[in-house]
């Protein structure tokens, strides 16, 4: 989850999001040295009063400030393209989960082998307990499996939502009467939030979205037992 | 004796040809420091976290603390 203050992305939980914290580094790089060459020419330009009226033009210069952006651009766009088939890839997950969402929580459905499902409300803040995260924590976690490919569908019952889990790398559009495709691997157990993420109305900042990952054995002794409950 | 005639032209190009490798050098240090400051510790943080990661052990020390939802601590 995020902490206070906190100005870069959080820990990346899947290897997507390593790899596009990497793709973010190298693109901020690119962007420091195009913003520190800009702005000591300003400096430069505004700190004197000499002046040339006579220049009509150069083929030298024109040639190189149209040369370096396109060969900077290729160099942003190759990572960029490769993250962005890399993330298409669906490897055979071994599992699909359903996350619906409804003004104002998200309900998650396991329809693999049996079905069961449940709603998921954020926890008022009144009735937190110690430990709980106030507007991130709900009152039933979204369980999947660690180091197993997830995917997971997600559509709307009412108006937008988006589904998003930044420390996975994940943000995909609830529309309804659509059902959207994606797909993750995390990498370690834990818990990771994640906010509603396109405006839905009154609650749209009290929908939040909890991912919880465990090794298979725990997560399919957690179906069992829904499965009983349900 | 008379003055030598004061340079009068090609001043602006002349503070260009000074600034101008300034302006790339300074751009390319920017960009050297970044990588070497923030993107390449981030890789190797990554990589040192993972290498003697026992998914295992985290997954225990996180039940014993009884975070979990889908798995009570082994107590309970």
């Amino acid at each position: 989850m995020a902490h206070p203050s906190q100005l870069g992305f959080q820990d990346a939980a899947s290897p997507v999001m390593e790899e596009l914290l990497h793709f973010h580094d190298h693109t901020l790089m690119i962007v420091f040295l195009i913003s520190t060459l800009v702005l000591y020419i300003i400096m430069a330009m505004v700190t004197t009063k000499l002046t040339n009226k006579f220049i009509l033009d150069s083929q030298e210069i024109e040639i190189i400030w149209t040369l370096l952006p396109a060969l900077i651009l290729i160099l942003i766009a190759l990572p960029s393209l490769r993250i962005l088939y890399l993330m298409d890839e669906v490897n055979d997950p071994h599992l699909t989960v359903k996350a619906l969402g409804h003004q104002w929580y998200w309900s998650y459905e396991y329809t693999d082998y049996n079905n069961f499902g449940f709603d998921s409300y954020m926890v008022p803040t009144q009735d937190l307990t110690p430990g709980q995260f106030r507007l991130l924590d709900v009152d039933h976690r979204m369980v999947i499996p660690t180091e197993s490919p997830v995917r997971v569908l997600i559509t709307a019952d009412d108006v937008l939502h988006s589904w998003a889990v930044p420390s996975l790398g994940i943000k995909m559009d609830a529309v309804p009467g659509r059902l959207n495709q994606t797909a993750f691997i995390v990498s370690r157990p834990g818990i990771y939030y994640g906010q509603c993420s396109e405006i839905c109305g009154a609650n749209h900042s009290f929908m939040p979205i909890v991912v919880e990952a465990i090794p298979l054995k725990h997560f399919e002794n957690w179906s069992t037992l829904m499965l009983e409950n349900s | 004796m008379s003055l030598q005639k004061p340079v009068m032209r090609g001043l602006l190009a002349k503070r260009l040809r000074f600034h101008l490798p300034i302006a790339f050098s300074l751009a390319i240090a920017a960009a050297l420091a970044f990588k070497f400051g923030v993107t390449e510790p981030r890789k190797k943080a990554y990589a040192e976290f993972y290498k003697n990661y026992d998914n295992v052990k985290e997954f225990n020390a996180m039940r014993e603390a009884g975070v979990f939802e889908g798995v009570r601590p082994s107590g309970e």
